[in-house]
């Protein structure tokens, strides 16, 4: 029997055949670009002329001279934060009652949490954008209700609430999912023996459940960590960084140095630095969660 | 329940499938048209033709060319026009739309960048003067020059860019409004000051308008139109425009000493206090702001002619009076400010001269001389497209009010052709500024020394 990888011709043959596309795919793909951006960083490139030159790190002393650039930084760390803990709380929560609390209408109310995942970001961000400057104002004005009376989208504070609100709103229901899937694969034994040995409710839920389900906990995170740092389409639609530029989250801002201020090395350099918070931020959440998992 | 599940999964993957084809099926058809370029012979010599004679088929028939529009409110009409061009050439012209809120020279520099140039593009004046000598077909021999040499953009004494069409701001009046809440007749000629402009704003809030004046919280309309005021006034032509700038920027001049920008922020304070979106000015929503004119709950909009369509939208007739009063600034009423309005041609037509095969070139150029020369040509850009020419061998009249205005204000010297050319971030910063100078998130001062900050990081 003349088993894979044997001999090291082998080895290479079944790696060509194996691995070697999809390796090509990616280096294309993302390793080339990856290196010709963080190239680009050390270059006064405009985005457009023909000729770069090299400034060395200019492009990360500005960055760390650019104000903005750290307000909207602050500002996004504030909206990841809360949209982690609010995504999962809810995508928790609905997956905790439509996996056998709820039986009625399981599968319907399953596809409408799910449903504003399939509404692309951007559609999405205009039709939040209608209720929440002309629909809740209307109702707002009509019922006498001054929270609602003036626009969400003119206020800085309530602008970025608006902005949390749409994203609970679309991610939780993706998250449910995985949760449901956790949840499906809990052992009814464990459960059982738990139960038998007298935990109920809310022991049950924090000392058998909760740590069981660490590994949908790990995933689910690490999905809403990187969608909430590279969050643009939303912010774009919703908001579009106003008002007065208040709104504007670092992947828009970083969009905007390279794009609309030309400065486009500037621009490469902050994306770059955001690429290794969240790189880091993300690897440190995945590494510990996995710690925290348990065998059942 | 499960089979449910499985069974929209299905379903969703199919849906994807389907649009995705879609989304390919585009690429193909450009594709197809391209080899068939291919395959026709185009001779060479069309470049210089005069007038394309309608019905008569052009010698680059066949040839496919594309054009980006960055002026979102023309796409219909525009790609209606290119289809009469395919009619009478058959040159196939594709019009590529800039979404809304997408920045052209985003947009055409990475079309550049993946290699997939369109052949013309629409841009603005400083695009071209970034990208033309780069990237533009020069223009400098091209017959048409000789109708629009006052009015086209040099770059080292040379023609980059065909300017596509002439636009002017002020402060949009609706006559019928401020007449039907008046009771008697109004004389735009009348606003000469900021006083006069203050004391119809007065008047017609004694008759019942409480708040006559719409200011649109737009960024781009807040600092590039609005505060544009204080660099295009400076002397009403770009070079004076130029000079502030450049006075801004090594701080030989500060913001808060410039008379222009006192004056404008005076201006600016009138409208507030009469601002029909005082409740929540940053609450104003673009598409319900000529609502209010064109339903006579408000007199004033600060805009310009391409506001047009949007009034139309909402209801404007064309044979409705509406025009421009001057964005007025101080009390001088011989001043440039109060006795004209701006207007200069502001959006550019570049044709490609990398990416583009000698023969797109040429259709490229061709469409441009039926732009100029043919009857068609000259009552699509007028009449459907709703511009206004800045060639001046084209006397079709143009159907809008706003457009009619700015041609009879031409006509009789009362505008001024500056057109300031600013840092490309110059709208978005400086309009959040006065975005938080309209809501009221700081004053002045405030106002002016974040101006200066802005320009002072130019250097």
């Amino acid at each position: 029997m003349n088993s894979l990888g044997r001999t090291t011709g082998d080895k290479i043959k079944s790696f060509l055949m194996f691995a070697l596309p999809g390796t090509f795919v990616f280096v294309c793909v993302v390793i080339i670009p990856f290196l010709y951006g963080f190239y680009l960083t050390f270059t006064d490139w405009n985005g457009v002329a023909a000729v770069k030159n090299l400034v060395g790190f200019d492009n990360y002393k500005a960055l760390a001279q650019d104000k903005d650039f750290w307000n909207s930084m602050g500002l996004t760390l504030k909206y990841v934060v809360l949209s982690v803990i609010l995504v999962n709380a809810f995508g928790f929560l609905f997956a905790y009652f439509l996996s056998g609390r709820i039986k009625k209408g399981q599968n319907v109310f399953r596809a409408g949490f799910f449903t504003p995942n399939l509404i692309g970001g951007v559609v999405l961000g205009f039709i939040w954008q209608f209720v929440f400057s002309q629909l809740l104002v209307k109702f707002g004005k009509s019922l006498g209700i001054a929270f609602f009376s003036k626009s969400w989208l003119s206020d800085p504070t309530k602008a970025f609430w608006a902005l949390v609100i749409v994203t609970v709103w679309q991610l939780s229901g993706y998250m449910m999912l995985i949760y449901i899937a956790g949840f499906t694969g809990l052992s009814e034994d464990v459960l059982e023996a738990a139960s038998i040995d007298g935990a109920y409710g809310w022991s049950k839920m924090r000392h058998i459940t909760l740590p069981l389900m660490v590994p949908s906990f790990v995933i689910c995170i690490f999905l809403t960590l990187s969608r909430a740092f590279m969050v643009y389409d939303i912010n774009l639609t919703l908001t579009g960084g106003e008002p007065y530029g208040s709104t504007r989250l670092v992947a828009m801002h970083v969009y905007e140095k390279a794009f609309t201020a030309r400065q486009y090395g500037i621009g490469q350099a902050e994306a770059v630095f955001l690429f290794f918070v969240v790189a880091i931020i993300s690897g440190l959440q995945v590494y510990i969660g996995k710690k925290q998992e348990v065998e059942a | 329940m499960k089979k449910n599940l499985n069974r929209m999964a299905a379903l969703l993957m199919t849906v994807a499938c389907v649009s995705s084809l879609a989304a390919c099926g585009s690429s193909t058809t450009a594709e197809t048209s391209k080899a068939a370029d291919a395959t026709t012979e185009a001779a060479s010599t069309a470049a210089g033709t005069e007038a394309a004679a309608p019905a008569e088929k052009s010698e680059l028939a066949g040839q496919s060319i594309t054009l980006l529009n960055s002026k979102g409110e023309i796409q219909t009409a525009l790609e209606e026009l290119a289809g009469t061009f395919t009619e009478e050439t058959g040159i196939n012209l594709e019009v590529l739309a800039c979404g809304a809120g997408e920045v052209p020279y985003t947009k055409v520099t990475s079309m550049y960048s993946s290699g997939t140039a369109p052949t013309m593009s629409i841009l603005d004046t400083t695009d071209v003067i970034a990208l033309g000598a780069e990237y533009g077909l020069d223009l400098t021999d091209q017959d048409w020059n000789q109708y629009c040499d006052s009015m086209t953009t040099k770059i080292d004494g040379k023609v980059y860019s065909f300017p596509f069409c002439v636009e002017g701001r002020g402060i949009i009046y609706s006559k019928k409004s401020i007449e039907d809440a008046l009771g008697k007749d109004f004389d735009p000629a009348s606003i000469n000051s900021l006083d006069s402009f203050k004391a119809i704003c007065e008047e017609l809030r004694a008759a019942g308008m409480e708040n006559p004046v719409v200011l649109s919280k737009e960024d781009w309309s807040l600092g590039a139109h609005q505060l544009g005021y204080i660099y295009d006034t400076y002397d009403g032509t770009t070079a004076g425009a130029d000079k502030i700038m450049a006075a801004l920027k090594d701080g030989s001049q500060k913001v808060e000493d410039y008379d222009r920008f006192n004056q404008f922020m005076d201006t600016m304070d009138v409208i507030l206090e009469y601002n029909y979106n005082k409740e929540d000015p940053l609450g104003a929503i673009y598409d319900e702001d000529p609502i209010h004119l064109v339903e006579g709950d408000a007199a004033f909009w600060p805009n310009g002619n391409w506001a047009w369509p949007n009034l139309e939208t909402a209801g404007a007739e064309t044979s409705d009076e509406y025009g421009f009063i001057p964005f007025v600034l101080g009390n001088d009423s011989s001043d440039i400010a109060n006795t004209s309005m701006q207007a200069s041609p502001t959006k550019q037509l570049m044709v490609d001269a990398k990416q583009s095969t000698e023969e797109q070139q040429k259709a490229a150029l061709e469409f441009i001389n039926w732009l100029v020369n043919s009857e068609s040509g000259q009552k699509g850009l007028v009449e459907k497209l709703a511009l206004i020419p800045a060639c001046s061998n084209n006397t079709v009249a143009p159907k809008d009010p706003l457009s009619r205005d700015i041609v009879a204000k031409m006509a009789s010297g009362n505008t001024y052709s500056s057109s300031f050319v600013a840092p490309s971030d110059h709208w978005s910063v400086v309009g959040a500024v006065m975005q938080k100078y309209v809501a009221g998130q700081t004053d002045r001062a405030g106002a002016a020394s974040e101006i200066d900050a802005y320009w002072q990081s130019q250097k």
